[in-house]
């Protein structure tokens, strides 16, 4: 019973590892993605690994479940009740127009459509006092017409709720005993916050996946138990933290970004045992690059998730903690093309699985960065994802010809231009989640994973000027062996107006009494002990007067005039950071108290690796690589498994293992420290 | 080829956009006025040292001409030579180039390289307070200018990095909720220097020939756009004319006018035929109808390409001396989105037959501009809510109209949530809903809105102004006109009702109701073609009645089985 399991459903292949707790051994696998029933390519993957589920001792699983049902509108129809006034809230939005010259854009469309959008007289105001009793004869009246319309979602979100939940948890009451075979989500359930737009939209989401995640979470639970899983599996939250099955099938919305944040939590945890707290984590894969930024050990939240959203889109707002990571249309498969005036661009379109880069032969004809990757020299076409994969140069030069004829330039230097375009725009991501930010780069190492990160990252780390990059061990598979680092985690969140001056320390008292007495009661049923559980509370502060507020640290324990005073020393100070300048002068106040309760579990120790000293023993070959601003350089090309710790490379060189390969520019050097982990330094 | 490769010249084309993309968001998130912060009525922007726009964010498009010209006023008043490091200009003159209204307020930074003159990082906010006969700066009466605000004519606020404090407490003395306008001027003027830092980055980076040859070549290609969308138009002359219907101190309606002239290297709008300026705020600047210009423009012809002067050299305006849309001082100019959202409608009416597929039915086209204020009983201090409507947009030939979207001269501006206003101001919002009334058609108008507002302070007044209160925006190609703005005052005391779509101060006591209700779009193409199973889903819905599928629709919908009475419809669809 020591073996870790994490199971993590992306677009193309599910990633599976597995850690033997007491052997550090680590199996990998990968297997194909199984829209139709995604349980199928997890338990596949399961199977091909040969772990004895039996022996499972702690299993999790990233999903996006939650988020195709949604895109791809396969959730269950869904009724809304509203205070009366109120029900076009959810269609209405905020109405902005973010494609703003375009007189044929589209709003989002809502999800539940108006003739299922009821309205029930009731209304508390803004401090919480009811002005008008719930209506109840009305609510039974709707419940008798949702029973008739067939429906069997239900989502309750009345004005006001954020100040007093009263008559919303009544009106779910009286629907559970008139509905019994619906699902019910109630607004103040999910978050009390303010914003109805925002709200609705969040309550109406977690209904419209609710059926489906019970079913997906209630079959795979099944299926893993009758192949001997004896542990309550557990589900990755978007917030970077994990919930059992049990709870997570109540707040399915709080999985729509399962899948991405492994790999960030993974980069905190491994931070933690190489002790570098600050971690920009750079994830790069088939079709995108994600990228995410850890301070001081603690993985960046927001609540300003918008599903959806594009530049030119609204998109549908998720009031769920969701780590905060910047995703861009770039990578391996990404397409590159000339525009209309005759710039080259890459992504966001990519060639996919298939037909895929042109290398692939499947008839993919236009050039991706991978193929660009392997003209330059970059990959080696008899060693592609371990040599198991047959690619072809030829056709990724064919593919290549067109833009470099365009340019009037060697298909070598077109190869180097998609490089150096894709790397432009994986470059403005990570200032993005950086400089842009107030961090200073020089203060943070630089994480590389999925399938292509390695190739790309000491050359960006470079671009960057971060302190050092990092390639971990499996860095194809990394964001699932960040799973197994992870706690279980709820957050939970007030809006409650108040300024700095004459706070009322009942209040706040009450409110984190109230949120942590939640937290302990939702992790008993995930046995968890009381011990095990931390908190960590923060407010969200503003300048009297401004509109966005800044997350910033509150003291445990009773919260005291002493423990405010320090709050808005801390609000000042990164305020600063963020934003250039603070008036600790000017009146502050809050909005709201959040929570974030942690259920701590025992992790795996990493082990280290054997000492090196046989270098040239590791050396498999040689190949010519393209550098810019040097052309191509005959390089030393190692096998990664021969590596030990303290091994020294010089750049130019390439490491190549079997799911990656890390290119190293001619003015960095690379350590393998004694975990197994590349460490690249670069001469500034 | 120039001297920089050309994929390197992309990198540094991406980092210029990107360093006016860090001042819009560095600004919008720490701004203090209510208006930037929920309207986000501001743009960022980089010209190069002749101030031509290289590239600009915003999120209002009525700001696309607030960055070029804003700093060619600083340019033509000092000359290049007047102007050094450290100085950091301001400009709300409608007349010179800030082009819009006074609470409109643009800072302009020369970026210097190595102490040449390189660049300017502009934007330009609309300030929460900048003095004048009401507070908010704007009303519906002023007759004058000066009733308008402060007006800071192309001025230095640094000279060479030294804060003129002289010119900070004028401001200070001017206006009703200092701290808050000069809190915006800092938070402005801050992100003018993060733009600055980014941009001498990369000539840092790149060197300074490599930077320069970017920016024309960011120019160019918006040229060679511009020039390939064009080509795609239909050549000739099209025009069309409308009525500006705003009340505003007794005036009567405007006529406006255009004659688009398409040719294959230029697109010219003359609004010669349109009304003169009248002594009430529904002016604008030339400036302000060069906007106008541009969002129509790139309506048009491409609504995502990057805005750059590139882009816009093929567009000419022309616009006579002393019309509504060139006014000059005295004339006042504080609801000038009136005229230019007009200008924008009919430059779109005129060439809707020529090219339907880019041109749907009329929309709202007011933002229905509402203020509430008073002295708050509880607090003793005074409260503002100011805030645009959204309403309904126009059905084209592939889609119903929108419903619930903010006019053309706003764009990613977001409408006061509902919770936030009741905490914030003496207010009960009863009702936000969709106004059933839209344009039929074989794709319908969408909806506009009805925000209703109970007043709950013992004493308020509110303002409002909008056009398209008497006429309703248009339908096209036999889709039916949408409906009208329309703002209600029903009072408590006296039980009486009263609709105009202008108010100006216009007293309430506490029990009052405001109920707002912007109009509907227009239909596109004949309603007797709308399928019959989407008009009785529009039943379902409650968008339309029993009484108007058969009317409009000429669809017989059979109430108790819930179905299209396809017998009966026979007889009203042939």
């Amino acid at each position: 019973m020591s073996i870790r399991v994490a199971a993590d459903i992306g677009g193309t292949f599910t990633d599976f590892v597995s850690l033997d707790e007491e052997t550090g051994r680590i199996i990998e696998e990968k297997a194909h993605t199984t829209p139709a029933n995604f349980a199928e390519g997890v338990i596949y993957a399961v199977k091909k690994s040969g772990i004895s589920l039996s022996e499972v001792s702690y299993f999790v699983h990233g999903t996006t479940v939650v988020i195709n049902a949604i895109t791809e509108r396969k959730g269950a129809p869904t009724a809304l009740i509203t205070t009366k006034g109120f029900r076009d809230v959810l269609e209405i939005g905020r109405a902005n127009r973010p494609d703003m010259y375009n007189y044929f854009y589209k709003k989002p469309v809502p999800y539940v459509p108006r003739k299922y959008r009821y309205e029930v007289e009731e209304r508390v105001s803004n401090r919480g006092e009811i002005l008008i009793p719930l209506n109840e004869e009305e609510l039974l009246s709707v419940a008798s017409k949702i029973r008739e319309s067939g429906i069997r979602s239900v989502a309750v979100c009345f004005i006001n709720s954020y100040a007093n939940a009263g008559q919303e948890q009544k009106a779910g009451k009286i629907l559970a005993g008139q509905l019994p075979d619906a699902e019910i989500t109630i607004s103040s359930d999910l978050l009390k916050v303010w914003r109805e737009y925002e709200r609705t939209s969040t309550t109406v989401l977690n209904a419209y996946v609710k059926p489906a995640a019970r079913l997906y979470l209630d079959t795979l639970k099944d299926t893993l138990k009758e192949m001997g899983l004896k542990e309550e599996p557990h589900a990755m939250q978007s917030n970077g933290g994990t919930a059992t099955f049990e709870r997570a099938k109540e707040v399915p919305i709080s999985l729509i970004e399962s899948g991405p944040v492994g790999g960030v939590i993974g980069g905190a945890a491994l931070g933690k045992v190489i002790n570098e707290p600050n971690i920009i984590t750079f994830d790069v894969g088939g079709t995108t690059a994600k990228t995410s930024l850890i301070s001081k050990g603690q993985v960046k939240i927001t609540t300003e998730y918008k599903l959806e959203w594009t530049p030119l889109f609204a998109g549908y707002p998720v009031k769920s903690p969701v780590v905060d990571i910047i995703e861009i249309g770039n990578g391996g498969g990404s397409v590159a093309w000339i525009d209309e005036v005759g710039v080259l661009k890459v992504g966001p379109k990519s060639a996919g699985a298939d037909p895929g880069p042109a290398c692939y032969g499947k008839g993919g004809t236009q050039a991706t960065l991978t193929d660009a990757n392997l003209v330059t020299g970059r990959i080696d076409p008899d060693n592609f994802l371990g040599g198991t994969f047959k690619v072809d140069t030829e056709k990724s030069r064919q593919a290549i010809k067109p833009i470099a004829d365009y340019f009037k330039i060697s298909v070598e230097e077109a190869a180097m231009g998609i490089i150096k375009t894709a790397a432009g725009n994986m470059l403005n991501a990570l200032k993005l989640v950086s400089v842009r930010r107030g961090y200073d780069p020089q203060d943070f190492a630089m994480l590389a994973q999925g399938g292509n990160g390695a190739l790309l990252s000491p050359y960006l780390a470079r671009e960057l000027k971060v302190k050092k990059c990092i390639i971990p061990n499996l860095p194809g598979t990394f964001s699932a062996w960040g799973m197994l680092m992870t706690d279980l985690r709820q957050d939970f969140m007030q809006t409650c107006i108040m300024p700095f001056g004459n706070a009322d320390l009942k209040i706040v008292n009450d409110i984190y009494g109230r949120m942590e007495e939640e937290a302990v009661s939702i992790f008993k049923r995930q046995n968890i002990k009381e011990k095990d559980i931390l908190f960590i509370r923060t407010a969200e502060v503003r300048y009297a007067g401004q509109e966005h507020a800044v997350s910033t640290p509150v003291a445990s324990g009773a919260v005291t005039k002493e423990s405010i005073k320090e709050c808005r020393e801390q609000f000042d100070m990164i305020h600063e950071q963020k934003y250039t300048f603070s008036l600790p002068e000017a009146g502050a106040e809050f909005v709201g108290f959040n929570l974030t309760a942690y259920g701590v579990v025992l992790k795996p120790e990493i082990k280290k690796i054997g000492k090196g000293g046989n270098l040239e023993g590791a050396v498999k070959g040689e190949r010519n690589v393209m550098y810019e601003a040097y052309g191509g350089i005959l390089c030393k090309v190692y096998d990664r498994m021969k590596l030990g710790r303290g091994d020294r490379i010089t750049g130019p060189a390439i490491v190549e293992e079997s799911k990656s390969v890390t290119v190293l520019c001619p003015d960095q050097t690379l350590e393998v420290d004694a975990y197994g982990n590349l460490i690249i330094n670069t001469k500034y | 080829m120039g001297k920089t490769d050309p994929f390197t010249r992309e990198n540094i084309a991406q980092g210029l956009l990107a360093a006016a993309d860090e001042m819009f968001y560095s600004w919008g998130r720490t701004s203090q006025s209510t208006i930037i912060y929920e309207v986000l009525d501001y743009a960022c922007g980089l010209t190069d040292a002749n101030g031509n726009l290289i590239g600009q964010a915003n999120g209002a498009t009525m700001f696309l001409g607030a960055i070029t010209f804003s700093a060619k006023a600083i340019l033509k008043k000092f000359g290049k030579d007047k102007i050094k490091p450290g100085d950091v200009f301001l400009t709300n003159d409608p007349f010179t180039g800030a082009g819009t209204h006074l609470c409109d307020v643009a800072a302009v930074l020369p970026i210097f390289y190595h102490n040449e003159l390189v660049s300017f990082a502009v934007n330009k906010g609309h300030w929460n307070e900048i003095g004048g006969k009401n507070l908010g700066s704007w009303s519906t009466d002023a007759e004058e200018i000066f009733q308008e605000g402060l007006q800071l004519p192309d001025i230095r606020i640094y000279d060479g990095g030294v804060f003129n404090e002289s010119v900070r407490d004028i401001i200070g003395a001017n206006c009703r909720t200092p701290d808050m306008t000069l809190g915006d001027l800092y938070g402005q003027t801050a992100a003018l220097r993060i733009a600055q830092a980014r941009v001498l980055e990369l000539f840092d980076k790149y060197g300074r020939d490599e930077v320069l040859e970017s920016m024309e070549f960011i120019l160019e290609n918006g040229r060679k756009t511009a020039l390939l969308e064009l080509s795609k138009m239909p050549k000739g002359v099209f025009e069309a004319e409308d009525l500006l219907d705003t009340e505003a101190n007794g005036v009567n309606d405007i006529p406006v006018k255009v004659k688009v002239t398409i040719t294959d290297e230029e697109f010219i709008l003359d609004f010669t035929g349109t009304g003169k300026a009248v002594f009430a705020p529904i002016n604008c600047s030339v400036y302000g109808a060069q906007s106008g210009a541009r969002i129509a423009y790139s309506a048009l012809l491409s609504p995502h390409t990057p805005p750059n002067d590139g882009f816009y050299s093929l567009l000419k305006v022309l616009v006579p001396e002393g019309c509504l849309f060139n006014a000059k001082s005295p004339y006042p100019v504080s609801c000038d989105w009136e005229p230019i959202q007009i200008l924008i409608d009919v430059v779109m009416k005129a060439l809707a037959e020529a090219v339907p597929e880019r041109v749907p039915a009329g929309h709202f086209l007011s933002i229905i501009g509402t203020i509430v204020g008073g002295t708050d009983d509880k607090t003793g201090k005074p409260f503002v809510l100011c805030e645009p409507q959204a309403g309904g947009w126009g059905a084209g030939d592939i889609k119903d109209g929108e419903s619930g979207l903010v006019a053309v001269c706003d764009g990613e501006t977001f409408i006061v949530p509902v919770e936030v206003c009741e905490y914030r101001y003496p207010i009960r919002v009863e009702q936000f809903a969709l106004n059933p009334k839209t344009g039929a058609g074989q794709f319908r108008g969408g909806h506009g809105l009805i925000r209703d507002y109970r007043i709950l302070n013992s004493k308020a007044e509110v303002t409002t102004i909008a056009s398209r209160h008497k006429i309703a925006p248009w339908g096209f190609a036999g889709g039916k006109d949408g409906s009208i703005n329309d703002v209600q005052i029903y009072k408590k005391r006296s039980g009486e009702m009263k609709s105009a779509a202008t108010w100006s101060h216009e007293p309430l006591e506490q029990g009052d109701l405001i109920r707002l209700i912007s109009g509907g779009g227009g239909g596109y193409g004949n309603p007797k073609k709308r399928p019959a199973e989407k008009v009785l889903k529009d039943w379902e819905d409650g968008r339309i009645t029993l009484e108007e599928a058969k009317k409009e629709y000429g669809i017989i919908i059979d109430e108790a089985a819930g179905k299209v009475d396809m017998e009966k419809t026979k007889a009203f669809r042939p």
